[in-house]
């Protein structure tokens, strides 16, 4: 915050009035009771998990624990197989990314750069997916899914993760993007259309690969209704999932150690988004700007 | 969408100078785009055209399906549920318009006059949306409670408590509350971009001209913000519109109906009742009637402009 704040609504000169300090007081109390309510769920999370059964349980509720229980997270770790639903989550984040990267990379390459004939034809078919809501084909989604048999397995998250419309728009958008010189220049020296989509293309999208990546992360992470649909043995639950129906849906179960669970799942996306906000803050603002 | 390849034009002559070069050229340009266009067919769009086709069976893993007519949409019709779905759809819509929508454009604005700690502000304010849905849940379960926090809270103030799960009255609001704490940060974001490109200029000059902060608010900010309002109520009314994961997870459509929505409606007669043939249906009629509110607020805009 070094470099001097440039006026917004309010000049100076206004602040020095009377009334407009009393807003403007009342205005930043509202904010501080905001940040408090954001933070207040997040931080109660993680001290409950520390806390111990009966002290979570007690009315009214205190905030910091008496005594860290900091062997709750043994016993959380052991309470479900965690490793191997973590396993599995980041086996549909890996996969899923590949099949972005893999399939709407080449084609959103194709449609931005290489224009065959037909390729408005072809643009408009992969867009008008987009306005067609996903809960009125979601049945039958799922029919077709057991009809082509990938029912519990993981390919029914891998195979459909390369018919996203959106993610298409904003590779295509960024490839747009990139100044045509470059691509004639490889051309010219002679790289053929593959090698010129893995030896420029590619290397330059890295920010658009970097966004989709945590786009896709926090998807697969975070979808726990769809993978407990289409996966019906324990062993291939994804995290989300293994949570919903073992400890959110637990009848007995200690509350501080549902807490803790809870809080080791909460951690990772957050730290996630706290090394990468900048980044994360400025791909949502362009998201909807472009989309 | 100029065509950068005429100074290339020697070059491409050289490579594909063959009879069959037209279709040599644009090899690679189709072999491109073949991946995702199958991917496209198997998974969007023959979903989609099963949907019309399943709508008129009756689905039978076993025994295959079987024709049926109309039969889906005449049960979907006589079905008492349905229309509490939609009136609960509907009211989910409202409140989620009442508490959640006006809030993000507010702290917006209120957040781009921030002199210290704007970005911490900006975090914390995010910060929820990061958080899990599982979690999400787990947590307001408990914030809800009976005996939980915001009970606390309220007898604190000497307010008598109440039961938000398990109340009909109260469910629905819970719900939205909730919402509305994790998602209005994503929102806000996109609200405040707009608000920090507006010149600064503009403030200065109807500041000397004598605009107070009320009117400088009331015909720069918000004008200048009205594409994105609507742009953002729209996509609101769609998303809500097809709502049912929270309903699902935290009160399975209770207590007594209260929170049944048309979406978890759908969700329940394919995986509880496994009338796939119905869900099917409700899901077709859900593309009409969304379709027909697009179609409608399109025309709508092209009357804005014409006039």
């Amino acid at each position: 915050m070094s470099k001097p704040y440039e006026r917004g609504i309010l000049s100076d000169a206004d602040l020095q009035k009377p009334w407009n300090k009393v807003v403007y007081g009342f205005m930043v109390l509202c904010i501080v009771v905001m940040i408090v309510t954001m933070l207040y769920p997040i931080l109660m999370t993680a001290f409950n998990g520390l806390k111990t059964n009966q002290e979570v349980n007690t009315f009214p509720p205190r905030f910091l624990p008496q005594t860290w229980n900091w062997s709750n997270f043994k016993e959380g770790w052991a309470y479900i197989q965690l490793p191997m639903f973590l396993k599995n989550t980041l086996y549909v984040f890996v996969g899923n990314l590949v099949m972005t990267i893999f399939v709407l990379g080449l084609a959103s390459f194709s449609i931005s750069r290489l224009k065959v004939p037909f390729h408005r034809g072809i643009y408009f078919f992969i867009l008008m997916t987009l306005f067609i809501p996903a809960s009125s084909y979601m049945i039958p989604n799922f029919v077709n899914l057991k009809d082509l048999g990938l029912l519990n397995t993981f390919w029914a998250f891998w195979l459909p993760a390369g018919a996203n419309a959106y993610f298409f728009l904003l590779m295509k958008n960024f490839f747009d993007g990139i100044h045509p010189e470059i691509f004639e220049a490889a051309r010219i020296d002679g790289a053929s259309e593959m090698n010129s989509y893995i030896r420029i293309a590619v290397p330059l999208s890295i920010p658009i690969f970097a966004t989709l990546a945590i786009f896709i992360f926090s998807n697969a992470w975070n979808d726990w209704f769809w993978p407990s649909l289409v996966l019906h043995s324990e062993s291939k639950y994804t995290l989300a999932t293994a949570i919903y129906k073992y400890v959110i849906n637990a009848r007995s179960m200690d509350n501080n150690i549902k807490f803790t669970i809870l809080f080791m799942v909460m951690v990772p996306p957050i730290l996630v988004f706290l090394v990468f906000q900048r980044f994360i803050m400025r791909s949502v603002s362009l998201a909807a700007v472009k989309g | 969408m100029g065509e950068p390849e005429t100074a290339l034009q020697p070059v491409l002559q050289k490579r594909s100078g063959k009879p069959r070069g037209r279709f040599r050229k644009h090899l690679w340009g189709y072999l491109f785009l073949l991946p995702a266009v199958i991917i496209f067919i198997l998974f969007l769009w023959v979903p989609i055209a099963k949907g019309a086709l399943y709508s008129f069976y009756s689905i039978d893993f076993v025994n295959g399906n079987t024709f049926v007519g109309v039969d889906n949409y005449a049960r979907v019709f006589q079905d008492p549920d349905v229309w509490t779905a939609v009136k609960n759809t509907l009211y989910y819509m409202l409140l989620t318009v009442i508490i959640g929508f006006w809030v993000p454009i507010v702290a917006s604005i209120a957040i781009s006059e921030l002199r210290y700690f704007q970005g911490f502000a900006r975090i914390a304010a995010y910060l929820p949306f990061v958080v899990p849905g599982v979690v999400l849940y787990g947590m307001w379960r408990w914030m809800y409670d009976p005996v939980g926090p915001i009970n606390g809270l309220l007898i604190t103030f000497g307010a008598d408590p109440v039961s938000f799960i398990s109340d009909s009255r109260w469910s629905m609001i819970a719900i939205v509350f909730m919402e509305t704490w994790q998602q209005f940060g994503s929102a806000m974001l996109i609200y405040l971009a707009g608000v920090l490109s507006i010149p600064k200029d503009w403030y200065e000059a109807a500041e000397i001209d004598g605009a107070g902060v009320w009117n400088r608010i009331r015909y720069i900010t918000l004008p200048s913000m009205r594409t994105l309002i609507a742009l953002m109520f729209i996509l609101q009314v769609i998303s809500t519109s097809q709502a049912y994961q929270s309903q699902l997870a935290l009160l399975d459509g209770g207590p007594n109906n209260a929170t049944l929505t048309y979406a978890l409606l759908i969700v329940k007669y394919a995986f509880t009742r496994l009338d796939y043939g119905t869900a099917t249906a409700m899901g077709m009629l859900m593309f009409a009637v969304l379709s027909l509110v697009g179609i409608i607020q399109y025309k709508l805009n092209k009357g804005d402009d014409g006039a």
